[in-house]
């Protein structure tokens, strides 16, 4: 009989251990472990000059890549500090 | 004399519908029912249960209101990060047709890297992937991610899906990588 309680416990709190990790399983720090990194190269093969600089996916590419690919690569006006103007409210935006 | 005769009619609705319970119930239990993906719904199951979802969808998400900022490139990057790590895996990403998920789930996940459906009204659109991302779908392989993610992260992921049926996978490589790029000119 005691036996039973003892494995009705390590059930539960098994079940409980696992339902804890479950919930954390999809922190961002978690995942960070695994990270894969942008492969930015793969860019330099894309004529940047035909995308548009206001779009955001080449500012969020710009901003991941922002060591790989040269700003004057991306945009001439940008490396003047020309830059286009969603790209200044994301920048004021930023702490 | 009128009385009687109602009064039996409604007796026989009673015995049918009672026949028709048991019925149901004898056939739960038998284990008749082919519940194996390779025995597909027949076209009126099917209109029943699609129509079903979509009508619950679309009501339950009316009221959702939609962030006025969700074309920006933060929202893509965190967005695709997460995409990619729990949705990629059914729903494709770019330069991929298919996978053993989208082979093997009845109904099929969609592909949620082709062009938007209905994309003319993109608040219904995003107001409806907020919320089967947040909830899931019952029975689908669907899962519900508002017990583990915020609403914050799940609009970045809503962010992201409006923009990834016009990604090249180099494009989506880089937007949902998780990392950091490895600058090689320092």
């Amino acid at each position: 009989m005691q036996r039973k309680t003892l494995s009705w416990q390590t059930t539960l709190a098994v079940s409980g251990l696992l339902l804890v990790f479950s919930a954390q399983a999809h922190e961002i720090e978690k995942h960070m472990k695994d990270a894969e990194n942008p492969n930015c190269a793969a860019m330099k093969n894309i004529d940047i000059a035909k995308m548009d600089p206001d779009d955001p996916v080449t500012q969020a590419i710009m901003q991941k890549c922002m060591n790989e690919l040269h700003a004057d690569e991306l945009t001439p006006d940008i490396s003047r500090g020309d830059q286009p103007e969603a790209a200044k409210k994301d920048a004021a935006k930023r702490p | 004399m009128a009385a009687p005769k109602f009064l039996s009619c409604i007796k026989c609705l009673v015995v049918a519908l009672g026949v028709a319970i048991a019925a149901s119930v004898a056939f739960i239990y038998s284990g008749l029912y082919p519940m194996g993906v390779d025995d597909r719904h027949t076209a009126l199951t099917y209109w029943a249960l699609e129509t079903l979802r979509e009508r619950s969808i679309s009501r339950a998400s009316a009221d959702i209101e939609v962030p006025s900022d969700l074309d920006t490139p933060e929202r893509l990057l965190a967005g695709g990060a997460d995409y990619n790590d729990m949705c990629a895996g059914c729903h494709l990403q770019p330069g991929k047709a298919e996978n053993d998920f989208t082979l093997g789930l009845y109904p099929a996940p969609p592909n949620l890297t082709r062009q938007i459906q209905g994309s003319d009204n993109l608040e219904s659109w995003a107001q409806r992937r907020f919320w089967i991302i947040k909830y899931g779908i019952k029975a689908s392989g669907m899962p519900a991610w508002g017990p583990g993610h915020n609403d914050e992260r799940i609009w970045n992921m809503v962010a992201f899906l409006q923009r990834l049926p016009d990604l090249s996978s180099e494009q989506y490589q880089i937007l949902s990588a998780r990392g950091a790029a490895e600058s090689s000119h320092h």
